[in-house]
């Protein structure tokens, strides 16, 4: 059984009332909806806070949900409007900084801007800014698929075509650079 | 290369540790854990590793933290749904029931009694206090009560599940279980009452009868007091005041009805002795103060199930035993509040599976 098959089923027992499932299904698509969610809108908490939501509201309604044949494609749409609806109330008052953070319907923010903005500590910001400058394209891009998108040694290596002891050396020696830095 | 060894970088870098930090893979978790908790010296190297990981991956947060999170919030949703549905059949919970007994709990009914009034009765007053302690062994009406202990459950041989509160007790009515569900109470004690159609249970304190209909409750009858509470959770009790016979009062969820004995020939007094009023609700959390004292919040970081056992066992009075070892090892995390020691296991039965047997005052936990 593949990954979206295995949801299909946690879906199908959800309807059914099945709370397990529910959060099964959760365990299995928290950080992809998270990280789907950061690059919306790089408030983190906002983001950890609508996906608890979203999944609190599948459970209140779980006799009445559908079937569906993409259950992450439906969660993603799920999340991405509830954010935006979120973002849209709030920008009444702050219309300026969510036209930064929320930008044009179908534009991501790219890995720097949402890794600097979740930090609120203004001195740790400039830091993080000047640390990121100092690494090549190459190590922020293996920087990003490893901790932000939580792939392994195996999977980034496959994935920028390289083996995997460059990989890692390539990443043991950015996190060297930003640590310097980072202190 | 050696763990020992490692310098911040090297735990940084390691998938392994990531997976740690994310909360998403469990045995990642339990070997660092282990880990760490063996080496207390290099806190501040793992201090400073998570932090860096927190930073790259934009505060993504921890699986584990979050599930809890949402586990919390379902369960309160549910218990708040439970109080609010008046006598419909309570859900079905996970439908490959896991214990048979657990399942005739699960359908069940919760009243809070508080016995009051009894000591002032003419006649009575002598003869009372020393009753409850001396019919212990002597007499043949079954006693079970607390003593000087916080709260002590029992399970009756209908799998009831009955908290008391300190200094309160029950007697078991001759043939309790097989003709009829009747008890007396003196003192405070919430019931969990298994639903069984043919065979009503019924709380007699001195003042009030109180004839379960499907329910939850709460109920204070302490006999230095002259008011006698019943709160009710879910479902429906009906309560016949003994002095005021007549057509019994019906309960509906999240209300109290408060007995008021007016001491003998006041009669003609104008206040009601029979009030009925909604149930003191804590403006902090929205939750009933009336079940304060038997509600248990119980904050897990990642605790064997034996030392959870171990917390379960003080807060509730009962004893827990395991039928094996390898079920004393099984980790939790997470925060679960629940007003009986069969919802608390019920909760943890959620994270992990595991099963439980109860007895009278013995619950017994197995793989």
């Amino acid at each position: 059984m593949n990954e979206e098959e295995q949801l299909i089923r946690y879906w199908e027992q959800l309807r059914r009332g099945d709370k397990q499932a529910l959060f099964e299904l959760y365990n299995h698509t928290y950080f992809h909806l998270v990280r789907f969610g950061l690059k919306v809108t790089a408030n983190d908490e906002l983001v950890k806070d609508c996906v608890t939501q979203l999944f609190f509201q599948l459970w209140e309604k779980h006799a009445r949900l559908n079937a569906v044949t993409q259950v992450r494609a439906y969660l993603f749409t799920s999340l991405r409007r509830m954010l935006l609806d979120k973002l849209d109330r709030d920008s009444k008052t702050d219309a300026a900084i969510n036209r930064l953070s929320a930008k044009e319907e179908h534009e991501e923010l790219p890995y720097e801007e949402i890794i600097i903005r979740v930090q609120h500590d203004e001195e740790l910001r400039q830091k993080l800014y000047k640390a990121m400058e100092q690494l090549t394209p190459k190590q922020k891009e293996l920087i990003r698929l490893m901790f932000f998108e939580g792939l392994n040694y195996e999977q980034v290596a496959a994935q920028t075509s390289q083996s995997i002891k460059t990989a890692y050396n390539t990443i043991y020696n950015a996190i060297q650079v930003l640590r310097k830095i980072l202190k | 290369m050696d763990i020992q060894n490692y310098t911040v970088e090297d735990f940084i870098c390691d998938n392994s540790f990531q997976h740690y930090c994310l909360g998403d893979d469990a045995e990642a978790v339990q070997y660092w854990t282990n880990w760490i908790r063996n080496n207390p010296h290099k806190q501040e190297l793992i201090q400073e590793a998570r932090r860096v990981i927190s930073i790259l991956n934009a505060k993504q947060g921890n699986l584990q933290e979050q599930v809890g999170q949402l586990k919390d919030g379902i369960d309160r949703f549910d218990m708040l749904k439970q109080a609010l549905q008046q006598d419909t059949p309570a859900p079905v919970r996970s439908v490959r029931s896991r214990f048979k007994y657990v399942a005739a709990i699960a359908a069940s009914i919760l009243v809070l009694v508080v016995a009051g009034y009894f000591l002032l009765r003419p006649g009575k007053t002598t003869q009372q206090p020393e009753q409850v302690v001396t019919t212990t062994t002597s007499h043949k009406h079954p006693v079970l009560s607390s003593g000087n202990e916080p709260r002590k459950t029992v399970v009756l041989p209908d799998g009831t599940v009955v908290t008391l509160r300190s200094n309160s007790s029950i007697t078991l009515a001759d043939n309790f279980n097989t003709s009829n569900r009747e008890l007396n109470l003196t003192g405070e004690a919430f019931f969990d009452v298994t639903h069984d159609k043919q065979r009503p249970f019924i709380v007699h304190t001195n003042a009030i009868n109180i004839e379960v209909l499907g329910t939850v409750f709460n109920v204070r009858a302490y006999p230095s007091n002259p008011h006698t509470e019943t709160a009710l959770f879910r479902g429906k009790v009906a309560v016949t005041v003994k002095d005021h016979p007549g057509k019994p009062v019906i309960l509906t969820p999240n209300m109290k009805l408060v007995f008021t004995h007016t001491g003998g020939a006041s009669t003609t007094t104008t206040a009601n002795p029979v009030r009925i009023e909604p149930m003191t609700v804590d403006p902090s959390d929205h939750k009933a103060k009336e079940i304060a004292w038997v509600r248990n919040r119980l904050k897990i970081e990642d605790e064997p199930l034996s030392a959870i056992a171990a917390k379960l066992q003080t807060w509730y009075g009962i004893e827990i035993s395991f039928a094996d070892e390898k079920v004393k090892t099984y980790r939790y995390s997470g925060t679960f509040e629940s007003e009986t020691i069969i919802k608390a296991l019920e909760a943890l039965q959620l994270s992990y599976p595991f099963n439980f047997q109860v007895e009278k005052e013995k619950i017994i936990i197995s793989q």
